[in-house]
Parts: structure tokens; sequence; C-alpha cells
């Protein structure tokens, strides 16, 4: 017997395949992570699958690596050591709780399906700036990718209600309200009040999550987006924090010429496949001549009562400490349109990927004053790299009024030139190296940020490991990745 | 009651570990003295506590305290502690969880003496505390720099913000603030194996303390809620949010003790809330209405409170004990209600902008506002919550009985009909123990809007007199009747939504399934040779199998008035 024929005798024929496309499909992403095949690919179709799969490979020791939609730009579900690559894509289901305002959501669910379900029940998720559409929305909830709202304390964070999940082991576990068998509701609980966070950025080290209830928020009637240009990012701090300290708006992000004109750039579509194709840049160049060097994006949210009422006083609030700090608007209608249109789809900047085929970034989280250090250290290895100032995008995002920042900084290569790639991929991983070495914080560390990230980590990684080798005792599920 | 006349006798330390012990912490910080070792057996607001008490239990003594000055300190009397095998608790003021919780010679560690504010961070709005910082010291030094944590409990004085890490953290301002689980930015622990433990972006060096998730799978999430069973917390970094209301909020010094016969309404009626906060009361017909409209309100984005108050108006509003039986006789306050507070944070018109829309939602639903033109005797009433709809400045002041027994369920804002139904049952099942039992069945139970109303917790309690252990019995059934209802009716995987204790995590193997199994194994990786209050979270299967029969009988008969099957 083979794995291939017990895993079809398990999940049934048409579940299970191990030909060379589909293995080629699942052995790599666009990332600078080591390509590496699996033995085969497992479709679950439901929970029960998941199960068996995972119970067959603990009595086989056979990695499983649980896979949704591949979109993960980072490496997370290529199989380190081979092995079963379960693909949980073909679990759709969504149900949308109107009264509570939740939704349940299965692995196979994307961010458009599931944006596009809750508009019927004039409802939306919360979702992250540059989330792909086709990105499982579960996936993007438990790898904790922050919110474009992420800056109102209530609305862009702990997303995630119930969940259900598959343990290493095999068994079933349930989190939140959910965990005594009945509805879902809440995400305390079971035994511990948030212990569901404990999966939460495991990449499914620690179990498969099958299902997740989240928070959803009202659909606003009435929006405006506010823009305001700045010359550097300096200059944008002490008005961010004036905005963030008056708690105005839910939506609100800096970013870089670059970012801005990728966005706008009408001839260039979001990428289906990864990396893209390389796409003609003269409009791109025009607008990023164009456009202000740093933009600040603010969008204030009617309430479901009274929208106009809301947005006044907010907006009364916001020309107050605009004529405080003599601060310049960018007054124009289009591009305030295409904004209000990425707060509720935020896949627009994946445009960006037509510049040159691929875009290897780094994410990271630190304070707001610290940014032009990062910033710093940037200008010194692109300098030692030959890599241009001016094809760099940048992204920043407070969370929690300005508690903590997000920080995403790309650099792009075509693929298809080993020089550029090699290049750049240098680049990326001096540039990695020296802000983790200055205090710049990767509260997901894939690939290669791993190593460096619980190395310094001390009893944090050491508990971590000591959990994974409790409840994973034959180290199947994504081996390899994280400090396991 | 037992009526057997026994002596209590106090356990002792081996001399060595108490010698080992008081090298670390001075001899002054070391007690076994029985009088100061008394203090800490009686101090909980645990009714099984009272009853170990009443019934001259010897198990309810501590062999020892020990007060540590750092977190160096803590690690190595927990090192002592793995080194002898001796069981700690960790303690601050005692308010749930303080006894041993074996019958081994047990350890209290009291951390009165960590008391500082280590830090503020106004930049990114954080602070970080030493375990016995409460609420209203973290409070006086925040607003004066415009800002505060975003809510406090009932005693804002006596719970610490660490031990709440630990334990709850339910606020009146949840409805924007969330629980105090959203508000934690990391923690520094001791853990049961004396390592220590930082979380989120602290545990990187050069990174800062600022934010609260990973790096990768989030421990902080695990750790919470352990109820002392993993590690202590030696420091503690709180979110803060803007402040808009007075710099300060008047405190009574010492708070103002239950007792049946205090009457000084000097401290209460406050004329009007805070500066840029108004308190609004609403009245509805029943409670359907009543909870129609939270939920419309919860969803309408207005306000930073929103909760409901049955029972508690009763004994938190009255003067004496007295007033508040008067009270819950006469149905003086309104049965279906709820009360909305709302801040200027953003402007100075939202307050005008949210009041608009909650008239507007309660017209829609027909309900009535308390005001000086209706019911004013009963709005003059529930002043003193005028400033303690954000912090109780009046500190822990319920007019009642003893507080054993608390259902605190939680689910959608539905479950409160449920919730209401099975305290009814119960009540009808079991008797009352006073009338302010009859809150959550007759009237609302206490009902707090969690996070823009995604959820809501439910509460109802018993107040049984402290003197009589029967009573306190008798609530003790209440509690484990509950933690099967609770089950059984989809209104929690637990009967306190932040936690569980033992024997409910191993007999209710539904939550899950099967937690007890997967808490075991946290329990081996972290506290390996089970001294940290062992037992009190989850048995080990030796610690079950150990465990007396006849409570196990209860737990199943409760279950099988439950319809659900015995556990063996």
């Amino acid at each position: 017997m083979t794995i291939l024929t017990d895993l079809k005798n398990i999940l049934g024929e048409e579940k299970v395949f191990n030909d060379d496309e589909n293995i080629e499909k699942y052995s790599s992403d666009q990332s600078f992570v080591q390509p590496r095949k699996p033995d085969l690919i497992a479709f679950a179709e439901n929970v029960k699958d998941v199960q068996e799969v995972v119970k067959y490979a603990n009595k086989t020791n056979t990695p499983v690596v649980p896979f949704s939609s591949g979109l993960n730009f980072h490496g997370g579900t290529i199989p380190k050591e081979g092995g079963i690559v379960l693909d949980l894509s073909r679990m759709k289901s969504i149900q949308v709780d109107d009264n509570n305002w939740h939704c349940v959501i299965e692995p196979g669910v994307t961010v458009s399906q599931l944006q596009d379900e809750l508009e019927k029940h004039n409802l939306r998720a919360m979702l992250s700036f540059g989330v792909h559409p086709d990105r499982s929305a579960l996936t993007s909830y438990a790898e904790r990718d922050p919110a474009v709202a992420a800056a109102s304390f209530e609305y862009g964070n702990e997303l995630i209600m119930d969940t259900e999940l598959v343990l290493p082991g095999g068994d079933l576990y349930r989190t939140g309200l959910w965990s005594a068998g009945g509805i879902p509701g809440s995400p305390m609980g079971p035994v511990r009040a948030m212990i569901y966070r404990m999966w939460t950025g495991a990449q499914g080290t620690l179990g498969i999550f099958t299902k997740m209830n989240i928070k959803v928020e009202y659909l606003p009637k009435k929006r405006k987006v506010f823009l305001l240009q700045f010359d550097s990012f300096p200059e944008a701090m002490e008005p961010l924090r004036m905005i963030q300290r008056k708690e105005i708006g839910h939506e609100c992000f800096l970013i870089n010429n670059f970012n801005a004109a990728s966005l706008l750039c009408k001839k260039w579509k979001v990428p289906e496949q990864f990396p893209a194709e390389k796409a003609e840049a003269g409009e791109f160049d025009a607008l990023r001549e164009k456009l202000p060097p740093w933009l600040l994006v603010l969008c204030s949210n009617g309430g479901p009562r009274m929208p106009e009422g809301k947005i006044k006083y907010e907006e009364e609030a916001l020309q107050e400490i605009f004529s405080m700090a003599h601060l310049r608007t960018c007054d124009d209608g289009p591009i305030e349109d295409m904004f209000l249109k990425e707060m509720l789809r935020p896949w627009g900047i994946l445009k960006k990927f037509c510049y040159s085929g691929s875009v290897h970034d780094i994410s990271f989280k630190t304070t707001l004053k610290r940014v032009p250090e990062f910033q710093k250290i940037v200008m010194e290895v692109i300098n030692e790299h030959n890599y241009p100032l001016r094809d760099i995008g940048m992204y920043i995002l407070p969370i929690e009024r300005g508690r903590a920042v997000h920080c995403e900084i790309d650099f792009h290569c075509n693929p298809r030139s080993k020089d550029e790639v090699e290049q750049v991929k240098n680049l990326w991983h001096v540039v990695s190296e020296r802000f983790i070495d200055e205090g710049a914080f990767f509260d997901r560390p894939y690939g290669i940020w791993a190593d460096m990230v619980f190395a310094r980590a001390g009893t944090y990684t050491q508990k971590l490991k000591e959990l994974k080798r409790e409840l994973d005792p034959n180290n199947i599920l994504n081996p390899g990745h994280l400090c396991f | 009651m037992s009526t057997k006349k026994q002596k209590v006798i106090q356990k002792k330390l081996p001399r060595e570990v108490y010698s080992a012990l008081k090298n670390v912490a001075g001899e002054q910080w070391i007690y076994e003295q029985r009088s100061v070792v008394e203090t800490y057996s009686k101090l909980s607001i645990e009714g099984g506590s009272f009853v170990k008490k009443h019934e001259k239990d010897p198990h309810v003594l501590p062999a020892c305290v020990v007060l540590p000055a750092s977190t160096n300190e803590v690690q190595a009397i927990v090192k002592i502690c793995n080194r002898y095998h001796v069981p700690f608790v960790p303690f601050t003021n005692g308010q749930v969880f303080c006894n041993p919780t074996t019958q081994d010679p047990t350890l209290i560690i009291h951390f009165s003496r960590m008391n500082k504010i280590i830090r503020i961070d106004t930049q990114n709005m954080c602070a970080t505390l030493e375990p016995y910082v409460d609420y209203g010291m973290l409070q006086a030094e925040a607003m004066k720099r415009g800002l505060w944590n975003g809510g406090t409990p009932l005693a804002t004085t006596l719970c610490k913000l660490a031990s709440q890490f630990a334990f709850a953290g339910l606020w009146q301002t949840d409805l924007k603030y969330g629980l105090f689980s959203r508000n934690i930015v990391s923690v520094k622990m001791v853990l049961p194996d004396g390592e220590i433990l930082t979380t989120g972006s602290r545990c990187i060096p050069k990174a800062g303390d600022f934010f609260e998730y990973g790096p990768g799978p989030d421990l902080m999430g695990l750790q919470r809620a352990g109820v002392g069973t993993n590690g202590i917390v030696t420091e503690i970094t709180v979110k803060l949010h803007s402040w808009v209301g007075d710099e300060s909020i008047p405190d009574i010094s010492a708070g103002r003790p239950s007792l049946v016969d205090v009457h000084d309404p000097k401290y209460d009626n406050p004329d009007k809330p805070l500066k840029n906060h108004k308190l609004f009361w609403c009245e509805f017909d029943d409670f359907e209405t009543q909870i129609k409209a939270m939920r419309e309100i919860a969803h309408s984005g207005i306000a930073i409170g929103l909760n409901a108050t049955g029972v508690y108006s009763a004994f938190y509003c009255s003067q004496t004990q007295a007033m508040t039986i008067k009270r819950c006789e006469e149905k003086f306050f309104p049965e279906w209600n709820c009360y909305v507070i709302l801040a200027n944070v953003t402007s100075d018109k939202q307050i005008e902008y949210e009041e608009g829309v909650l008239r507007q939602i309660i017209d829609e639903v027909g309900g009535r506002f308390l005001s000086e033109s209706y019911k004013p005797e009963v709005l003059e009433a529930l002043k003193p919550w005028n400033y303690d709809c954000i912090r109780h400045s009046t500190g822990y002041r319920m007019n009642r009985k003893f507080y054993a027994n608390a259902w605190l369920p939680v689910g959608p804002i539905d479950s409160a009909v449920t919730t209401q139904r099975e305290w009814k049952k119960a009540l009808d099942t079991f008797g009352e123990l006073d009338i302010t039992d009859r809150g959550g069945a007759e009237d609302t139970p206490f009902i707090y809007a969690l996070q823009r109303g995604h959820f809501c917790l439910f509460e109802t309690d018993n107040y049984p007199d402290p003197t009589l252990p029967d009573e306190i019995k008798k609530a003790q059934g209440f509690g484990i009747y509950g933690a099967a209802a609770v089950v059984k009716n989809s209104l929690g995987p637990m009967l306190m939504a932040f936690l569980n204790v033992e024997p409910f995590t191993t007999m209710f193997p539904e939550a899950g399934p099967d937690s007890h199994l997967f808490m075991r194994k946290i329990r081996k990786v972290f506290d390996p040779n089970s001294v940290a209050a062992p037992g009190r979270q989850v048995f080990t299967e030796q610690e079950w199998q150990q465990f007396p029969e006849a409570v196990k009988n209860i737990v199943n008969k409760m279950r099988e008035m439950n319809d659900m099957p015995a556990v063996e």
C-alpha cells in the first residue's frame, strides 16, 4: 500500500492527486522560500476528511501541510519536508448571522466571496489592505493580516469569534461559545478566555482551522475620504498622532507615491497568478511623478443611523487639526472615489505586481516614532545594493489609534531576470536582518524571518517548542515552519 | 453544618524550605505566624473557602506567606518551590481564590510590595505595572495625562490589573473598550517552572513594548485566565485610550464597607456625570423590548457603555441592606431597562449626535427615558452611577449579603432570555436565599453589551448569609447546577465566561470537547512539577482519581437534572 492508495481509500479517488502538474503547482510560491515538492495533494471537503487525513498522517509519520488558497506570498504553505498538502479550498460554506453580526466561514471562502455575500445583508467584513480577492478569508484572519481599519480599536481588531479546528492528533476542538457544541457567538473559552489566539499566526503548525466565526460590521451608507499630502513621512507623524488621538475615522493609513500610483494606474489589473507578468509602465510612471511623496488616507464612516451627523462632527474635528497643523489636503474626486472602493475591496494595491512581476515585502510592527529609523536603514542598504529608492513601495498602517504601526516595505524584481532576483534577494535578506537587529517586530515570522526572530525570543521560543512537542509529538503539522 | 469541634492545626513548611525562602525575601517579609496566615484563609468571595472555614477544615490555612519585592525574588521563590515540591498560590487581594489547593503545606506569595507603576508611555498609549497596582492608582496617573485604561471593575481600589489577567476583567464600558482581554499589551511572567516569559513585541530585544501578538502563535492568549496555575504576572503592560473627562475622580479613602447598618449618604449622589460624559437611563415595558433596544443601540455605533441592571441597582444605590430589600419588594427600580454612557471623545458635538441616535431608537422601540418629568425619584436614586458608570469611586459598596456563586454566561444578546429562564428554573428548584436572588428572574439579568454588541455577558448571583454555611452550600448548589445549565443551553462553554476551575473542567467534557485533556497537556508544559495552585484549573488523571466521590456525585446529579449523562 502507498500513501496515495491509502488516502484514495480514505477520501475517495476524486480527492487525491499526485500528477506532475499538481505537484509542481503546490511546491512553490513567489517568495524566496526554497521550493519543495509534496508527495501528493489531498482535497478535504469537510471536517471529517481533515480529521481522517491527520489521523492517517500520525500513523505513518507523514507531514501534512494545510493549504487554502496559497496566496500567502511568504512560503507559508511550501511543504518543507514533503508529505501531504491538504487543500481545503473545497470547503466553501458561508453562514451569515444578521442579528448578531457574525459570519461562519470555511477555509475555501475567498475574501471577495465573503464581501459579496455580506453586502447582500448590508454588512461588511473588515479586510486587510493588499489581500488578494482569492485569498482564503479564514486564513487571512488566522494569520492576523491587519485590517485596513486597524486604526479603529473597536472595528478593526480582534475579529475572530469562535473557531473549529482539528488538533495535531486528529481530534476536533472548538473554541468560544461554540465549544460546548451549540451555537457560536463569543470568543471566550473553553477554560481560558482567549485560548483561540494560540492558533493564530501559527501557519497551521498547531492545528487546522476548519471553520471560523468572525465579526462583521454594518455596511456604511455614507462615507467620506480625506486625503492629506506630505513631502516626507516624518512630516506626517504629528498630524497622524493628532488624528488618532481624537479617534477620527475608521480606516487610516499612509502610502508613498509608488503604491499610490499602482493603485491609480488604470491600465494595470490585479494579477491572478504570482509571480505576475510585467506590464507596460508608462501611465504608472506619469502618476508616480505627479503624486505627492506621501498620502495620508482617512475614511470617515457614517453610522447606520443619521450617517451625515457622524461624518459632520468627525469632519469638523478634522478641520480643526488641519488648520492647527497647516496641512495640505489633496482634493481630487477620482482619487477619493478610488479609495472609497478600496476600503471595502482593498486589493487594488496588488496591481503593484505589474511593475516588475514579483514583489518582496518586509512587513513588521513598530512604533510610529521609530519608523524613520527603519527608513534610514532601508536607505543605507539600498545604496549599498544599488537599488533605486523610487522603486520602493511603502504602506504604514496605524494600529489601535497609533499604539503600534504595521509597516510594509516592498522591493520589486523581474522573476525572469536571475540577476535582478539575486540582487533583490540579497537586499531583502540584509534589510530583514538589520531590521530585526534594530528591534523591528516580526509578529508573523515567515520563511527566513523565523530563525532570525525565534533565536531572539528566549523562553517564548522554548515554550512554543515544548507545546508543539506535547500537542504534535510526531511533528506532522507543517513541519519546518516557525521554530518547529 | 459540621458540629464537630476540632482544633485547626496549621501545617508548616520543612525548615530548610523556610530558611531558603527567608534568604530570598528577608526575614521581615516571610510569615508563618498563625495570626498572619489566618488572614490569607478567608478573604475570598469563593463560597467554598467560607464553608471550609466554618467546618474547621485544617487545609484552609496556608503554611507560610512570603512577600517578594521583585521579579527576581519571585523567580527565586518559585524555583525553591520546584526544588522542594512545595505548592504555591499567588495572591493579590484574595477576592476570588486564595486558599491552598492541596492538602500539602502551601506557600502564599503575596505581591503587596510590588505596587509601582513602572512607566506610562503617553506616546504609545500604554502603561506598565507591577502586580499590586490597582485601577484607582493607574487612573489617577493616567487621567492627568489625558489617558485612561478604558474601564473599571466594581472594586476599583481592590482590583489589581495583573490579577485580572489571571481572572476576570469586566467593565461597564466594555461596549467600546472590550473586556480586559482586549486591553493587554504584554505580560512578564514567572512561569511555574521558574522561567521568565515575556510576550508580544517585548520578547524581542530592542523592539519595545507596544504590540500584543506573537511572535507566531500567541502565548499571551493562551496564558490569560489561568487563575494562577500557569505563572505569576510580575509586570503587565496595559493599553491606554484617550480620556476626555475630569483629570481626577473623587475617591473615598478606603472605600466603604458592606455593613448592614452603615448609612452615610454624603458619599453618594454626584449631581451629574464626569466632564464630557452623559448617562441615560431607559425603561421598557418588557424584556423583549429591552433586548431589541439594546441590540439596536449596540449596532448603531454610539456610546462607550451599554448595560442593563436589575437587582444591582437595588443594592448598589441603597444606603442600607434594609433599603435594598424594601426597594426589591416594591420593585422600585425599572425591571426592564438599560443605561447608556456617551462621551465626547472625538468632538464636543459627539454626545449631541449620539443622543439624537439614542432618542430615535428608544422612540422606535417604545421605551422611555427616566427624566426630571418621568420617575424623577428613581433617577435621583440612581445618581451613584453618575460617576460609577466610569469608575466605582465609592469603592466596594454593595448593600447585600455575601456574594457566593455567580452565573456569568456569555453569548449573543438573545441568550439573555435563556439565562433568565434557566435562572428562574434554578430558583424554582432550589428556592431563594434572599429576595435579591430574584434579580435576573423577575427582572433583567445584569447584561453587559461587549465589543459593539457582538456578544454579551449576563450575570445572576446568589447572596447567602456568610455566617450560615448551609446557605453558602445552597449557593454552591446553584453554581454546580448552573455549570450544567450553561453547557446544556448554549450559554457558554463554562459557568464563568472568563475561565474554568475544577471540578467543572473535567466534569464537563462537552466543552471543547474534552478540554480537560487538552488543558492537561498545557499544564504539563508549563508546570511540570505541579506546584502552581495544583488542581485548581485542571486535574491530572491522578488528581481526578483522588477527587472525592461525594462531590462527583453532586455534580453528576446536577448534570442529570439537565439531561446530561454522568461523568465517571
